[in-house]
């Protein structure tokens, strides 16, 4: 059982004084010594206190002497069929940004869309969703957007803007079309219609984050220019160099979904896939992983090289890495006994490598099973190579006009500086979601809809279809990308809704044709919006290996000697910089090393297993640095990276965002100029890197990892405080001070699937002793709680950290759902998130290459719950259905009960994040803003009207979505029929790609929360402390193969 | 002592049956009978009630309240005599109420229609000033006679400790001066007193008037449109739910949108009371023209200037019917333009300068942004009437706020309300309750009993 070796961060580890200090002050920022000083500032003699009072008497005076403020009640004038005030509307929709996909269901009120759910009739995801996905209602709603269509800076209308194009276009002697990957089949077709009338057009198409190797890689091996369609769900052994499939890379959320299959484990006998991860910096997805075996980030095309020659044969280049060569002969071997079953991939943008990764695939005879072609997948379909080609043509005076389709090469391609140097004699036209490095020089702006405003279709993969249509009219005087392109090639339909007219038409003639289920085209059509999703015949089956692998094995990148190397890589949060203007995705802290608003340079930690942490340069957390790469040298702040490969370091691409918006401009720094294109290739990591000593200390370090841990402290011998568990450490690691691994604590239980057998008997064996010594006790709870929640609905909770990935697409969900504010960096630097959900992250086992555990951890709405009891004013109380409940306006802000509380739950609102206070706020601007973020008109659309958002000075926590819990025993109650489990779902359990959030009633011997809690994997955290949680969590099973870390 | 019996009267309430008469009254007879005892309304004014039954025994009143049509079938001659005079129309039958109910119920008519106590509390404005002292019990002279005795009482004993006091000291030689009325009204306990009651009436008072901050029953504001719940519900009968839709199918009731209104008023285009300055209205809003009985394209990009003509158009024409004359004469162009002046200033405000579009209706019930309530869960599951919180609404011309919607006022309602517990396939999950219905231990489930007064059940 290995509940003791769990550790979130190297302070921990080394029992780090300040963090001590800081962990017993329950409220960060307000030590007794402030308070103290505070309270010295502020003077109130007696004179000011009667001042104070007569004020107040006389301000009360005014108050009850106005009249309520009279309110309004608008009607409409002619009522549409399809909207009831007050009761939400769903639509399906996809969610579609460039080749980033995921169907969705969108919830909207009063004709508002509101939350972004998962669409559970897809064959991709199944209802998962992406943290992406979940976020991108709140884009509809940015301040930032261009409002009106823009020609050389001024406003004009869209009939100027399109004669200005059209002139323009006629007269161009080269054409260029830039944009991401397009998924929609009706919008190639306006792009081919558009080339047909301009004939010297060319379409440019790139993606943020490349996959142009794999691209060209199985064009040459395989004939057919597409990404394959992975199969996790297939693979008992997975082994991946460097591609972040869980987090970002291609489709995630499919992928989520997939692998969760293989990796429930339900008991002892329980068999799980392996997952291998080749990489240097712990990625999302390597954090998932089983082993993890180190490479530089140069060696990774010598090491797939090195696997080639293993598998296939042949003669691979130099690789001197002992360990990783090591472990990889044994992976060989593995691969070789998992024929068919096995699945490799990787992230590299190296066309000979990804020719060996094919090579590899298909000596082990995993084409048709889990690699497949029949439904290849779509989202990737840009090459920067294209870009480069389209730099020198713009220098040999070959384009005179560019046309981006809501895409922003410059900032995203790392040759970028060079592009804008290049089309600056262009005539650029912008067709713009909102500003961005490359609309700042753009001739024309023609704004675009949003997709929930849009009307459209998508083609992920072939033979999956899914729709797109709009959930509320265009918010500005925008205009959907495709109908610009009709537009000015003549070619747009007539009609209020021309561009419904275009798609309907694409469909009449394409799909609708093919199908025979339908003999009208309305029904189809109208059962197709309905469905969102569509799944029709795929393509060819599994074509043959064509590719000369030997070629490829001389040609893959070289390692290089340099001591030290940086890797670039995509946060689950942001991409690419997409996604850096959306606040509630910029809050989200990132999986791994936490950290919210900005990129942290990752640097490797070695502890010394005593005590000292040898830091990489000697720097700690927080630490600012002069990073060196090339000739260009950033100022960024350090974190210490568990898992990080002791000569690497990385850090995020997609930050140090220039006129793109309020909260994406200045926010951490630029490096996507600091890659390299080799061979037209952008590399995502460079060996030319320098890491200065500290320069200074990042005065809002925004990382959560050490907030609200749940460790606890006790007094030694000699009567200092120290963590508890300290001595039984000793025992482990002859070292102490591990955060949250506390002696007899319940926290995390992680085991090794060999060893399942045996830790569920000591689980279980301490669990019992727990509920026994919680029995003796003058007030029998089991005899309370069965009285009391015998009848009715007694809710409860189960996660399965088995398949939490880690991925927050619950936690932005749960912003969503619960109009959570967001609350800027200074404030996520001083403990003051307001995340009613977050994922806390353990590292466990080796701690040069520890694994990790995600425990999403949020309100245990525990029966015997140590919040209530110390609450002044019973604001915090339990209800009969188990739930503890928050009245916020019976709040007073004592904060007892986040002080009390064993989990660290609550959330506090310091400051009025929400504008929602009475009388304007009297605070100082936070983040330089004039109102706080989200609190202008446009973004509080996206707020849930049923619940209330919060003003300063009241605590808030999960209430298990108790609006949706009202909502779904109302519908039961009006037709008179039980509960079922689909009636209540929490929006973290509908957002989870991997079902790992089970909800449900207790009482209900039959629901799915009854099977899930009747698993012996089970475990409660902190059981021992008798608050009688509602939320079961699983033991953590990895299937780490210890003969690889030798 | 002298405290204690002045704090008397602040310490105790009026007597818990009325309050209990009041409550049952509100919720049951409320929305037939006046609430002033005195007279007629859907139902005959209550007050005297007892008397007028004092000829037979009190079981017989008993029996008419709680079901009038079986009297009247058991031919009992004073409520054959009722029924007749009431035009044979019969009351609801109340099973429920007890014997101790129907006495609270009546007690509480005898003491508004003796004046002892004022009927529901109307307040106006929202500031809901000096409800606290119109709570003053029925009994109240009582504890003022009872007041005054002790007070007397205490007068006497202190003269006579006082005078003992100066006796026994001039027996010992010594001399106390008497003091004065003035000394003694100046003296440091007295003012100490006074500062003291008036602290704790004034926080008493400043309490009863925060509570009431805010709340605004009785609100009657008047409206964009002088439309009569009166002549729709009450004259014409139309079902609450047929404008009011969303009562069954969402939180919101609904203020119905003008296409509702038009389904009607496109007949109606000429109102019995007003004539044509509120309908066109309506119209207005509706973008219908009145004249050649077709809506308007595009309404609202028509110039104000040629809506404007076609309302004053409609309005001027009617005039003219109406007073049988062939042409506008001055007082009729003033007319018309008065009209419509009021219909552009009734349809328009700051934010809205067109009279097309929807109607500004001015909000009465109004909740605080941290409670949530639906109307089909009290209408659609509860079976709640609409009358029981939005009163005779088929009486007022003028809406108004008919309850406080105060928490107590909600709370209250939840104890007392039985749930429709039996035929509703979702409350099997309450099998304790389900197993005490069958074991004769449980004779009702009140919404409290579901849990219906928990803070999470309206907030959150």
């Amino acid at each position: 059982m290995e509940n003791n070796n769990i550790w979130i961060g190297g302070k921990d580890l080394t029992r780090d004084e300040e963090f001590i200090k800081e962990s017993q002050n329950e409220f960060n920022g307000l030590t007794p010594e402030k308070a103290a000083l505070a309270a010295e500032k502020v003077q109130t003699n007696r004179r000011d206190f009667l001042k104070y009072l007569g004020f107040g008497l006389g301000a009360a005076t005014v108050a009850a002497g106005c009249d309520a403020p009279i309110n309004k009640a608008i009607p409409y004038v002619i009522k549409p069929d399809s909207i009831i005030p007050g009761v939400a509307t769903y639509y399906a929709s996809s969610y579609v940004e460039g080749g980033d996909f995921c169907p969705i269901i969108v919830k909207t009120r009063e004709g508002r869309p509101i939350k972004i759910e998962g669409n559970s009739m897809s064959s991709m995801t199944n209802g998962g969703t992406s943290a992406r996905a979940q976020a991108s209602v709140l884009s509809l709603y940015d301040v930032n957007r261009f409002k009106a269509p823009i020609v050389e800076g001024e406003k004009v209308d869209w009939i100027n803007l399109d004669k200005t194009v059209k002139e323009k276009l006629a007269a161009s002697k080269g054409i260029r079309f830039v944009t991401n990957t397009i998924l929609s089949p009706t919008d190639k077709r306006t792009v081919e219609l558009f080339k047909a009338k301009f004939p010297n057009t060319k379409v440019v198409t790139y993606d943020p984050v490349s996959a142009g190797a794999i691209l060209e890689a199985n064009e040459i091996s395989f004939g057919d220019r597409v990404v394959p369609n992975y199969r996790f769900d297939k693979a008992d052994l997975i082994l991946s160099f460097g591609a972040d499939f869980l987090g970002t890379w291609i489709s995630p959320v499919e992928y989520a979904t997939q692998y969760a299959k293989k990796r429930k484990v339900s008991g002892a006998d329980s068999k799980m896939s392996r997952h291998i991860q080749v990489e240097s910096h712990m990625s999302m997805t390597g954090s998932n992983a089983d082993n993890r075996i180190l490479v530089k980030p140069s060696e990774q095309g010598a090491a797939i090289a090195y696997l080639a020659s293993k598998i296939v044969g042949g003669s691979a280049p130099a690789f001197s890495n002992a360990a990783a060569k090591s472990a990889l002969d044994k992976v060989a071997n593995q691969l070789s006994a998992n024929r068919g079953k096995s699945l490799v991939v990787s992230a590299s943008n190296n066309v000979h490598e990804q020719i060996l990764v094919n090579a590899i695939n298909n000596a082990l005879g995993n084409l048709g099973t889990t690699v497949d072609f029949a439904h290849a997948s779509l989202q990737r379909q840009g090459s920067e190579r294209e870009l480069k080609t389209l730099v020198d043509e713009l220098k040999g005076g070959l384009v005179d006009t560019i046309i981006f389709n809501n895409c922003n090469p410059v900032f995203e391609y790392a040759d970028g500086l060079a592009l804008n140097d290049a089309m600056s004699g262009a005539y650029k036209i912008a067709l713009g979601y909102t500003p961005n490095e490359t609309t700042t020089s753009a001739n024309v702006i023609a704004p675009v809809h949003h997709t929930l405003e849009s009307w459209g279709d998508a083609e992920p993969k072939r033979g999956v279809i899914s729709m797109v249509q709009p959930t509320i009219s265009p918010l500005f005087n925008t205009r959907q990308a495709g109908l610009s392109l009709l537009n000015w090639a003549e070619a747009a339909p007539g009609g209020s809704q021309p561009y419904l007219s275009f798609l309907k038409n694409t469909w009449k003639s394409g799909v609708f044709a093919d199908q025979t289920d339908f003999i009208g085209f309305d029904g189809f059509w109208n059962k197709v919006l309905k469905d969102g999703v569509l799944n029709t015949s795929g393509g060819n089956a599994a074509p043959s290996f064509v590719a000369n692998a030997a070629a490829s094995m001389s040609r893959v990148s070289k390692p290089t000697n340099s001591e030290l190397e940086i890797s670039f890589y995509e946060k689950v949060s942001i991409g690419n910089g997409t996604f850096a203007n959306n606040p509630w995705l910029q809050e989200m802290p990132d999986p791994v090393d936490r950290t919210s608003w900005g990129n942290y340079l990752a640097v490797p930690i070695d502890f010394d297993g005593v005590k000292r942490i040898n830091g990489f340069n000697g720097l700690v957390d927080g630490d600012l640095v002069d990073l060196t790469i090339g000739d260009k040298t950033v100022r960024v702040p350090v974190i210490q990276q568990f898992g990080q490969m002791p000569g690497t370091v990385a850090l995020a691409m997609g930050y140090g965002r220039d006129n793109s918006g309020l909260c994406a401009n200045g926010v951490g720094v630029n490096v996507n100029d600091c890659m390299p294109v080799v061979d037209g290739m952008t590399q995502y990591y460079n060996s030319n890197v320098a890491v200065s000593g500290k320069v200074g200390k990042e005065k809002d370090f925004s990382c959560v990892q050490y907030h609200n841990s749940y460790g606890v402290t006790a007094k030694d011998n000699d009567g200092n405080t120290i963590n508890a568990d300290e001595a039984a450490l000793g025992m482990a690691y002859g070292l102490g001070g591990y955060q949250g691994a506390l002696v007899d604590r319940s926290v995390i239980y992680t085991t090794n699937l060999k060893d399942l057998g045996s830790t569920l008997k000591k689980v279980h064996h301490k669990r019992e002793e727990a509920q026994h010594l919680n029995d003796q006790t003058l007030y029998p709870f089991n005899e309370y709680s069965a009285d009391k929640y015998k009848q009715g609905h007694h809710w409860g909770m189960h996660v399965d950290t088995q398949t939490c990935t880690g991925c927050n697409a619950c936690t932005v969900a749960c912003m969503a759902e619960n109009n959570v504010p967001v609350v800027g960096k200074k404030e996520v630097s001083r403990h003051h998130e307001m995340t009613w959900l977050r994922i806390d992250r353990y590292y466990y086992g080796d701690l040069k290459n520890p694994n990790v555990v995600y425990q999403p951890m949020m309100c245990q709405h525990c029966d015997n719950a140590p919040c209530e009891n110390v609450c002044p004013v019973n604001a915090t109380n339990h209800s009969s259905e188990g739930l503890n409940q928050m009245a916020y306006n019976r709040c007073v802000g004592t904060r007892y009960c986040a002080n009390n509380c064993p989990y660290k739950v609550r959330r506090f609102n310091w400051l009025d994040y929400t504008t929602a206070d009475l009388f304007p706020a009297n605070q100082v601007p936070l983040n330089g803003e004039t109102i706080p973020f989200g609190a202008d008109n446009l973004s509080r659309m996206v707020l849930n009207p049923d619940v209330t958002v919060r003003s300063r000075g009241v605590i808030e926590k999960c209430s298990f979505c108790v609006q949706r819990l009202q909502e779904g025993k109302l519908i039961a109650k009006k037709e008179g029929r039980s509960l079922r489990d689909s009636d209540v779902k929490t929006a973290c359990q509908t957002a989870c790609p991997t079902d790992a959030i089970t909800f449900g009633d207790r009482n209900n011997k039959h629901g799915d929360l009854a099977k899930k809690l009747a698993s012996p994997m089970n475990f409660i955290a902190l059981e021992e402390i008798n608050v009688q949680s509602s939320v079961n969590y699983t033991i953590k099973v990895n299937n780490r193969d210890t003969s690889l870390d030798a | 002592m002298l405290l204690l019996v002045l704090c008397l009267p602040l310490l105790t309430h009026a007597e818990a049956t009325i309050d209990d008469g009041k409550a049952l009254f509100k919720a049951n007879c409320a929305s037939c009978h006046n609430k002033n005892m005195k007279s007629k309304s859907t139902g005959p004014a209550l007050g005297g009630a007892e008397e007028r039954w004092a000829d037979y025994p009190k079981v017989d009143l008993y029996g008419w309240i709680r079901n009038s049509g079986a009297m009247v079938k058991a031919n009992h001659p004073r409520a054959v005599e009722i029924y007749n005079e009431w035009d044979k129309s019969q009351m609801t039958a109340m099973p429920n109420l007890t014997d101790e109910n129907i006495e609270s119920i009546l007690l509480y008519i005898d003491a508004v229609f003796t004046g002892a106590m004022g009927g529901p509390i109307i307040t106006t404005n929202g500031d809901g000033s000096g409800t606290g002292s119109e709570e003053k019990g029925f009994g109240n002279w009582i504890y003022g006679l009872l007041l005054l005795m002790l007070g007397f009482l205490a007068l006497i004993l202190t003269r006579i400790i006082g005078n003992l006091n100066k006796i026994a000291a001039a027996k010992e030689g010594k001399f106390v001066e008497t003091k004065t009325l003035t000394q003694t009204l100046t003296s440091k306990g007295v003012i100490t007193f006074l500062i003291f009651a008036m602290v704790i009436l004034g926080g008493y008072t400043t309490m009863n008037n925060a509570v009431n901050l805010g709340r605004q029953q009785g609100y009657a504001p008047d409206q964009p449109i002088k439309f009569s719940h009166e002549t729709h519900a009450g004259v014409n009968k139309i079902d609450c739910q047929y404008c009011h839709d969303g009562a069954r199918r969402s939180k919101h009731a609904v203020i119905p949108a003008t296409n509702t209104c038009m389904n009607c008023h496109k007949a109606i285009t000429v109102g019995s009371e007003h004539g044509t300055a509120e309908i066109t209205k309506i119209f207005a809003s509706a973008g219908f023209n009145p004249n050649t009985n077709k809506y308007i394209d595009d309404a609202e990009n028509v110039h104000a200037d040629t809506i404007a003509a076609i309302y004053k158009k409609w309005i001027g024409d009617n005039y003219m019917e109406a007073n049988e004359i062939e042409s506008l004469d001055k007082k009729g162009e003033k007319f018309v333009d008065n009209q419509w002046t009021d219909i552009v200033s009734s349809l328009t405000d700051e934010q809205k300068d067109k009279v097309f579009g929807p109607i500004p209706w001015i909000r009465i019930h109004n909740l605080p942004d941290h409670v949530y309530f639906n109307h089909s869960q009290h209408v659609g599951v509860g079976k709640v009437e609409c009358e029981t919180c939005h009163g005779q609404v088929e009486e007022m011309a003028t809406l108004e706020q008919y309850s406080p919607l105060s928490m107590g006022w909600c709370i209250n309602c939840h104890r007392q309300t039985e749930v429709q517990f039996q035929g509703n396939e979702y409350y099997e999950s309450y099998a304790k309750y389900h197993e005490e219905f069958a074991n004769g231990t449980r004779e009702k489930v009140t919404v409290e009993d579901i849990g219906g007064l928990e803070c999470q059940k309206c907030h959150y």
